[in-house]
This record gives structure tokens, sequence and C-alpha cells, in this order.
């Protein structure tokens, strides 16, 4: 009796395991069959087999590598610069009370505006230059740092806090080791949300107007009618995003590293 | 001062050397910790609590003192003045000559949590306070190797702290605070969210451990098996402003072990112990009764 309830159970977890692997298959094997049928237009809706050659082309054309070198440097220093800002002055403003009462007034009103909305201005202030872009993710990605830091910093517990105190612990280390590692759970899971903000930023500040890009290139396909162009960029951008969260998401729990 | 200066453990303070300002001339020697009509007193929502209310006390070096009394006794906030992490509202609080008002390296705390730091091996959290206060790498780590082998836990010296038991926990908190070799050791209910057993060994440990250390301990428990096991005097606390009703010395021979526990005189010192508080518990009580 009990073999067969463990047989049962280890059949419905390979079936599953299965069903999870055909997932991606399927799918894009529906996609190509509805796009050939003639039941919608294959110039709007083209078939995965199209996109494929699109992406190739794209990669064959060398302007590929460009356009994702061009992104990933956007998304990779403005999140450096957004992350270690929050990260400092959420230390700051969660450790000192007047700092927060100076600063967290207007981090919280600045915190809720869409990073998109600043697009118009950031445009007028920095043209179609790399500053702009920057500027857009770190702007994104900042204020969440600054909130996950600056909660993590007020929830370190205060025992630890004494002990480090009782101890003689001198002011700089007791920021720099005691809070900031006493914060770190919450610190993780804030840039985790800023790696996913640091793409919708990314988007904002290439649809703005940029000379390489994935998303660059999306738009221009657009404009040219290269749907399988467009919809190659979006898996490309869908994959890089995808990688960087699950990169983050396996640095992360070896950051926490007493855990 | 000679005698004193034959324990290495507890250096003499440079600057009475070097100050010599002639005590008023007694054969008593001279108190460490100094407690002169302390008060402290708390804001809350609906005015104001008296913590602790005129207290004054002595503790001379080497002495084992706790003190005892029902909790929201005002104890804790005591022992955090003598750690300087509580500021005197009014009144004085010294110890070794210099008034407390922030915490000190030569004064070690043990809280009723171990508060360890997590991201620590046992080894570096006993390093942690060398280390802060300027010693070498390898001399810090050699200060911990020590202690680790005093507190029995030479194996898990690379282990981090929430792989321990709560007892070992408490061992490495106490061998962390004796790292900075602390002429006062101040020691908030440590065994307190211990099991029975465990708290039962600690004690034994800690005398043990006291006879090595030769620091000053005050130790705040509301145990009072405990305080007269551990203790050469316990100060008994009443609530509700707190004030130190009794100071009993507990004239019981050394080195003890919970065998005292049946001795009749520590049977008598304990009935005169419970009876005090059972009677402030009582009259604490009604006057909460009163207020609501």
């Amino acid at each position: 009796m009990s073999t067969g309830g463990h047989n049962r159970a280890t059949m419905a977890g390979r079936l599953s395991v299965l069903v999870g692997a055909l997932s991606v298959p399927a799918f894009v094997g529906v996609w190509e069959l509805i796009a050939r049928s003639r039941i919608v237009n294959a110039v709007l809706f083209p078939p995965p087999s199209t996109v494929a050659v699109a992406v190739l082309d794209w990669i064959h054309s060398g302007q590929f590598f460009g356009d994702l070198s061009a992104s990933l440097f956007r998304v990779t220093v403005g999140f450096l610069i957004g992350t270690t800002g929050g990260i400092m002055l959420g230390v700051l403003t969660g450790r000192f009370r007047l700092l927060s009462s100076l600063l967290s007034p207007l981090f919280h009103i600045l915190r809720p505006i869409p990073p998109i909305a600043f697009v118009p201005i950031v445009i007028l202030w920095f043209g179609l230059s790399e500053a702009g872009k920057l500027f857009l993710v770190v702007w994104g990605v900042f204020f969440t740092v600054w909130l996950a830091t600056h909660i993590g910093v007020q929830k370190v517990d205060r025992g630890l806090i004494r002990a480090a105190l009782m101890l003689g612990t001198p002011r700089r280390q007791m920021l720099s080791e005691i809070i900031l590692l006493g914060a770190l759970p919450y610190i993780v899971v804030g840039l985790r949300t800023a790696v996913s903000i640091s793409f919708y930023t990314l988007v904002a500040a290439e649809l703005a107007g940029a000379f390489a890009g994935i998303v660059y290139r999306i738009e221009i396909a657009q404009q040219n009618m290269q749907t399988g162009q467009v919809m190659g960029g979006l898996a490309a951008l869908g994959l890089l995003s995808f990688v960087a969260d699950r990169s983050f998401a396996a640095i992360a729990e070896r950051a926490v590293w007493w855990r | 001062m000679v005698a004193m200066m034959h324990n290495p453990l507890r250096p003499t303070s440079p600057l009475r050397l070097v100050d010599a300002v002639p005590e008023p001339s007694s054969a008593v020697p001279e108190a460490i910790i100094r407690v002169e009509d302390l008060s402290i007193v708390f804001d809350v929502p609906r005015g104001e609590v008296i913590a602790v209310d005129r207290v004054s006390l002595a503790v001379m070096p080497g002495e084992f003192v706790s003190l005892v009394g029902p909790s929201g006794c005002g104890k804790s906030t005591l022992l955090n003045a003598m750690a300087g992490l509580e500021r005197p509202f009014e009144g004085e609080v010294t110890v070794a000559g210099k008034p407390m008002l922030a915490p000190r390296p030569d004064i070690g705390m043990v809280f009723q949590q171990p508060h360890l730091f997590p991201w620590k091996s046992v080894r570096r959290n006993i390093a942690h306070g060398p280390r802060a206060l300027g010693k070498s790498k390898t001399e810090a780590l050699r200060i911990a190797d020590d202690l680790i082998d005093m507190i029995g836990l030479t194996k898990f010296a690379s282990a981090y702290p929430h792989t321990l038991s709560g007892g070992m926990q408490q061992r490495v908190a106490i061998a962390r605070a004796l790292a900075n070799q602390p002429r006062v050791l101040l020691m908030d209910e440590p065994f307190g969210a211990l099991d029975a057993q465990t708290r039962a060994v600690m004690q034994d440990n800690l005398l043990e451990l006291r006879d090595r250390i030769n620091a000053t301990i005050v130790f705040v428990t509301h145990d009072i098996d405990e305080a007269i096991l551990l203790s050469d005097r316990v100060l008994i606390m009443s609530a509700g402003p707190g004030r130190i009703l009794r100071d009993l010395s507990v004239d019981l021979p050394r080195p003890r072990s919970s065998a005292i526990l049946t001795d009749p005189a520590y049977l008598a010192l304990k009935r005169d112990c419970l009876d005090l508080i059972r009677t402030e518990g009582r009259k604490a009580f009604e006057q909460m009764e009163a207020v609501t």
C-alpha cells in the first residue's frame, strides 16, 4: 500500500517536472501555429521562427553587442550609484534623528513619483546624453534602497548596539559594522527590488531618445515595421532582467553570510 | 593600593597614582562603585515614572553584590546607570572614582539576552572588544582563544552564534564581556532566559569563573536562590519607586556550590528575603490596584 502511494507521489512529481519543461516550448509552438494559420496578420504578429531570424540578423550585424553593452552600462552604473547613495543616506537618516527630520519628508514626497514622469525634464536638463539616462536609473533605484536601509537601520536590535557600546566600539565602527550589518537583511531586500526598478527606468530612459541600447533598437524596429526585431528585443530584455534578478538572488543569499 | 597591585587583572587607575588626592583617612578600603542619592525618572505618555528613587550604595573591590526585587522595581535601571547606559536624573554614580556618563570599556556588561553579533564567529565575537580598543588582531584573537578555553567552548570557536544553544551563547557573551579585562562586571539577569538545568550549570560556572577573574560583580536577578548562592551581599529593592530596602550580608563559606541550598543558615537568610519581598510585592500590587 505504502509503496503504491510512494510511487504515485513520485509519478506526480515527474509529471509536474515534465509539464514544467514543456511549458515554454508548447507556448512557442502554439504561437508558431497561430501566426502561420493566417488567422492573424503575420506582419504584426510574426511567428517565433521569424523572430529568431531577426535576432540572428541582429547579432550578425554586430549591433546586438553594442546595444547590449550600452544598456548594461546604464543599468549597472545607475544601479551602483543609486544604491550606494541610498545605502549611505539610509544609514545616516536611520541613525540620526535630526537628519531624518530634515530629509525623510522630502524623500517621501519624491519617492512615489514614477521615474518615467521625469523623462521630459531630464531631456531638458541633459539632452540625449548618457548622463540623463544614468540620472533616471539612479533616481529610480535610490528611493527604494534608501527606504529599505532606513527601516533596516531602525530595526537593528538595540541590544546589539548596547553590547557594542559596552565593548568600547568606536563611533565609526558602530556605523560601518554594527548598524550596516545589522540592517543588511533589509538592505538586501531593497537591492533586489532595485534590480527590477533599474530595468523599468532603463526602458523609460532609452525610449526618451538614445543612440544605442536594447530598448532603443526595439523602438527603431517599430518605426520600420520590423515586428520580428521588436519581439526579439523584448525577448532579449526579458532574458536579461531575468538573469540579473536570478544572479542577484544568488548573491543576496550569500551576502547575509551568517544565516 | 599595594595589595591591589599584586593583581594584574585589576590595574589601578594611573590617574589616581598621579593625582594622589588623599582620601579622607579611614581604614575602610575605597569603594569601586559608589551610587549617591541616585534618582532616575522616565517620561511616559501619562507623565513621569520614578524608576530609581534616591538610592545610595557602595560596592567594594572584588565584591559580588546582587540586586534583587520584583519585576519593574528599577534594578535593571540602576544597573544601567552603573554601566553609563542611563543618565542620572539626580545624584551621581561613580566607578573607580570617575562619574558614569557614558559606557566605559573597563566596565563589562552581560545582558539577559546574549546579544552576540550574528555575523561573527564565537572567536571574533570575543575578540571584538580588544579590537575595538585598538589591540592587534593577533593579540585580540589570543585573548579570545584563552577565554574560549576557559568557558569550555574550544570546539565551537569558529561556529556562528545561531548554531549554539542558549546557555552556550550566554557563556560566549560572558567571555566577550571579560575580554576587555573589566574591573567591574555588570550582569542583568544573565541566566533569566535559560531553563532551570542550564541555569544551575551556569551558576556553578560563574562561581568558578569568579575566582579566576577577580572582577567586582554586580548581578541583577529576581531569583533569591541565585542571589544568595552567588553573592557576598544581597540588596533587596522595593518596587515603585525603586529603593533599596535591605542590605544583607551572605556569610556562607566559599567555595560554594548548589549544595548550600539546603544549609540552615542559607534557609534562614532566604526566609528573611522572601518575607521582605512578599510584603513589598503586595504593597506594589495594592498601589497598582489603587491607581487603576
